[in-house]
C-alpha cells in the first residue's frame, strides 16, 4: 500500500503484479500442506452445521463439499444446510439450529445484515459460530481470501491492461455481500489515482439466479448503446459468473477489444482467460476447497481449546493472459 | 348466530345447503388428511424429539407466518372467486406485492421515516395493489389469472426501480419488537400468525360477510339471484388480499432485518399452502383454519428434516411426496372420497 501514498504507481510495477502473485501462490502451497497435516484435533462425536447461502456456483460448491469432507475426515458429523439462495430460508435454517444445538456452526457467504442477528442469537445460546467470507463481529473466526489485496490487484491489472484510461462498465449488484463490497471499494481506491478511467453510469446490477443469461443480455444491450470501438475499455464484476456472461456477449458481438475482469476462478472463466482470442482479461483465482478445509480445521482447533486468530486468510492469485495456464495447473484445473 | 342464520337462510339454501349445520371452522377433524398429517408429524417427532419442544414450535410458527399470511390472502380470493383454477379467484400478484411493499417499507425506514407513517404507507401501498386487481377483475372484467399476472409484473418492476435489485437493510424499534420474543417466550411473529388467523377465521367463517364471500364464489348466479352484490364482494376479496400482502411484507422485513430480492419465489409455496389447506375442509374449499394447518405442516416438515439432518437436497423431494400422501389420503378416506 505504500506505493499508493506516493499518488502514482509506475506502469512497470503494475506489469509485475501478475507474475509476483503467481510466485506467491507457489510459496503458499507448502504452508497449506502443513495446515492440512494431522496435527488437527479430532471432531469425533461432534456435530458441525455447515450453513451455506447456496451451492449453485463453483466457489460455493467447492468450499461446501470441502467442509463436509473435512468434518467427516476428522470423525465428526456434518449437518449440511443449503438455503438455495433464499434469504428467508437462510434465516429459518439458522433459527432451527437454535433448537438443534450443534457443537459449532460455519456460515458461508450471504448478505450479512439479513442473518447477522441470527449469528448473534446462536452465540447468545452458547453455540460457537464460524464464518467463511463473512466478516461478522459474531464470528469467532472468519476464513476467507484476502479480498482487500485481490481486489486491489485485480483493479491494478485492469488499469494496466487498458493503459490507464477508458470507460469501465461495472456490475455492482451485491453491495450487501461484504466480500463483494470490499472488492468494489478496492477498485474505487485504485481508480482514484487513475482519473482517466471512468466508471460508466449507471452501474449494472448482476442478479442471481440466471446470472450468465442476465449479464449476457445486459452487456449486449449496452454494446448497442456504445457501438463505437473504444467507447468501452473493460467490464468489471465482483465475481466471475457475470464476467462469464459478459465475455460471451463480447465474443458474440465481435467486440473483443473490450476486456473483462472478475473474481473466483470458475473453470470456464479461467479457460477464457487462457484463450488468447477470448476477451477475458484476468480473473482473481480463489482456492475454495482450501478455504473450506481450513475453516473446519479452525473449528476443530477451537473445540479442542486452542486459541484462534479472528481471521484466516488464504492466498488468491491473479490469472492473466500470461500466466493463466500456469495458474490452472497450480489450482488443479488443468485438463 | 341465530339472527345471522335466519337472515341468511334463503341465500344459504340457494347455495346448496351451506347452512348453519356446517361447522363454523369448516374443519372436519376426522378427515383422513388430518390423520395422515398427525401420523407424519408423530413419525418426525419420534425420530427428532426436539420437534415438539415449545421453543421449536414457536420457531416453526414464526417461520410460517409470512407464507401463512399470504396463504390467508389467497384463501379470501379463492373463497370469493371460486375454485376454478382458470376462471375462478386467483391472485398471482401476492408475492410480488409483498416484495414491493417490503421494499417500500424498508426504504421509508432507511430514509428516516418513523415507524407509524412508514407502516401506514406500506399498508396503503399493499391495499392499492389489491384495488388495482379489484378494478381489473370486476370493472374491466379481465380474467383474474391474467389481471393479477399483469399486476405481478407491475409490482416486480416497481420493486426493482425502488431497490435496484439490492437488499435494503432496515431496523426500527417496531421491527426489533416484531422479531423478538413475546408472551410465554413465544416469538412475536408466531403470535402475529395466530392472532391474524383468529381474526380472519372469525371474519370468513363467523360473520355474514364471510358467508356472502363464500356464496359469491360458490355460485355467482345464485348469489346474484339472492340479491348479493357479486362484484362488490369479489372486489373486496382482492383489496383485503392486497392489504394482507402488505402485512406479510412487514413480517418479512422483520424476519430478514431487510427487504430482500427474490420474493417471487414465494408464489408457488403460497399457492401450495392455500390449496393444500383445502383438504382439511369438509367441502374441499379453502378455509383460514385449513390454510393455517397446511402452512404449519409444511413448516414442520422443513424444520423436521433439518432436525433429522436430512440433506436439503432430499428434503424438497420428500416434502413433495408427503404432500401427495396427504392429498391422496383425503381422496381415499376423507369426505372428499365421495366426489
Amino acid at each position: 500500500m505504500a506505493a499508493f501514498e506516493g499518488g502514482r504507481i509506475g506502469r512497470r510495477g503494475l506489469l509485475g503484479v501478475g507474475l509476483g502473485l503467481a510466485s506467491g501462490l507457489v510459496l503458499a502451497k507448502p504452508s497449506f500442506a502443513q495446515s492440512g497435516s494431522d496435527d488437527v484435533p479430532s471432531l469425533a462425536g461432534k456435530r458441525i452445521a455447515i450453513s451455506v447461502v447456496g451451492t449453485d456456483h463453483f466457489f460455493d460448491l467447492k468450499s461446501y463439499q470441502a467442509q463436509i469432507a473435512e468434518v467427516e475426515r476428522l470423525g465428526g458429523t456434518p449437518i449440511g444446510l443449503d438455503a438455495g439462495r433464499n434469504d428467508k430460508q437462510l434465516v429459518a435454517q439458522l433459527q432451527t439450529l437454535l433448537t438443534q444445538k450443534p457443537d459449532a456452526v460455519i456460515q458461508q457467504l450471504g448478505t450479512l445484515p439479513v442473518f447477522d442477528n441470527q449469528l448473534k442469537r446462536l452465540r447468545a445460546a452458547g453455540i460457537p459460530v464460524f464464518t467463511i467470507d463473512v466478516p461478522s463481529t459474531n464470528s469467532i473466526n472468519n476464513t476467507t481470501s484476502d479480498n482487500f489485496s485481490l481486489g486491489a490487484q485485480l483493479a491494478l491489472q485492469l488499469v494496466s491492461d487498458i493503459g490507464g484510461k477508458g470507460n469501465l462498465v461495472v456490475f455492482n449488484g451485491f453491495a450487501g455481500v461484504p466480500v463483494c463490497e470490499i472488492r468494489y471499494q478496492e477498485l474505487l481506491q485504485v481508480l482514484k489515482y487513475y482519473p482517466d478511467v471512468k466508471i460508466v453510469q449507471p452501474e449494472l446490477r448482476d442478479v442471481i439466479p440466471n446470472t450468465v443469461q442476465d449479464s449476457y443480455a445486459q452487456i449486449t444491450a449496452l454494446l448497442s448503446k456504445y457501438p463505437e470501438k473504444g467507447s468501452i475499455s473493460a467490464i468489471w464484476s465482483a465475481w466471475d459468473i457475470p464476467q462469464l456472461g459478459a465475455t460471451q456477449a463480447l465474443i458474440a458481438a465481435g467486440r473483443t477489444e473490450i476486456l473483462t475482469y472478475g473474481v473466483d476462478g470458475t473453470p470456464e472463466v479461467l479457460s477464457l482467460v487462457k484463450d488468447p482470442k477470448a476477451p477475458a482479461g484476468a480473473v482473481a483465482v480463489q482456492q475454495p476447497s482450501l478455504i473450506g478445509t481450513a475453516a473446519v480445521q479452525n473449528v476443530a482447533r477451537y473445540l479442542a481449546g486452542q486459541t484462534l486468530p479472528s481471521q484466516t486468510f488464504l492466498p488468491a492469485v491473479i490469472a492473466n493472459k500470461k500466466n493463466a495456464a500456469e495458474v490452472q495447473r497450480q489450482v488443479g484445473q488443468a485438463t | 348466530m341465530s339472527s345471522i342464520s335466519s337472515r341468511l337462510r334463503p341465500t344459504a339454501a340457494a347455495l346448496g345447503g351451506l347452512g348453519p349445520s356446517q361447522p363454523v371452522t369448516g374443519l372436519v377433524w376426522r378427515s383422513g388428511s388430518l390423520i395422515a398429517i398427525i401420523f407424519i408429524l408423530a413419525l418426525l417427532a419420534w425420530r427428532a424429539p426436539l420437534l415438539l419442544s415449545p421453543g421449536n414450535i414457536g420457531l416453526v410458527l414464526a417461520q410460517a407466518s409470512i407464507v401463512g399470511t399470504l396463504g390467508f390472502a389467497l384463501t379470501l380470493v379463492v373463497a370469493a372467486g371460486g375454485r376454478d383454477l382458470v376462471k375462478g379467484g386467483i391472485d398471482l400478484s401476492l408475492a410480488a406485492n409483498l416484495g414491493l411493499s417490503a421494499a417500500l417499507y424498508a426504504s421509508l425506514l432507511t430514509a428516516g421515516w418513523g415507524d407509524l407513517p412508514a407502516l401506514g404507507l406500506t399498508l396503503l401501498a399493499g391495499l392499492g395493489v389489491g384495488l388495482l386487481n379489484a378494478l381489473a377483475v370486476t370493472v374491466i372484467g379481465i380474467l383474474p389469472l391474467l389481471a393479477t399476472l399483469a399486476t405481478m409484473s407491475v409490482c416486480a418492476g416497481a420493486e426493482l426501480v425502488l431497490t435496484e435489485n439490492l437488499t435494503v437493510p432496515a431496523s426500527s424499534p417496531f421491527l426489533d419488537w416484531l422479531a423478538g420474543q413475546g408472551p410465554l417466550d413465544f416469538p412475536v411473529m408466531a403470535w402475529a400468525l395466530l392472532v391474524l388467523a383468529a381474526i380472519l377465521a372469525l371474519l370468513l367463517h363467523g360473520t355474514p360477510l364471510g358467508l356472502r364471500l363464500y356464496g359469491v364464489g360458490g355460485n355467482p348466479a345464485a348469489a346474484r339471484a339472492a340479491g348479493l352484490r357479486v362484484r362488490f364482494y369479489l372486489a373486496l376479496s382482492y383489496v383485503l388480499a392486497g392489504l394482507l400482502a402488505a402485512v406479510a411484507a412487514v413480517l418479512a422485513v422483520a424476519f430478514t432485518s431487510a427487504a430482500t430480492p427474490g420474493s417471487d419465489e414465494m408464489l408457488l409455496p403460497l399457492i401450495v399452502t392455500t390449496f393444500l389447506g383445502t383438504v382439511f375442509s369438509s367441502r374441499l374449499r379453502p378455509t383460514i383454519g385449513g390454510t393455517l394447518l397446511s402452512a404449519l405442516f409444511v413448516g414442520f416438515l422443513v424444520n423436521g428434516f433439518q432436525l433429522l439432518a436430512i440433506s436439503s437436497y432430499w428434503a424438497n423431494g420428500i416434502q413433495g411426496f408427503l404432500i401427495l400422501v396427504v392429498v391422496a389420503t383425503t381422496r381415499k378416506l376423507g369426505p372428499g372420497a365421495r366426489r
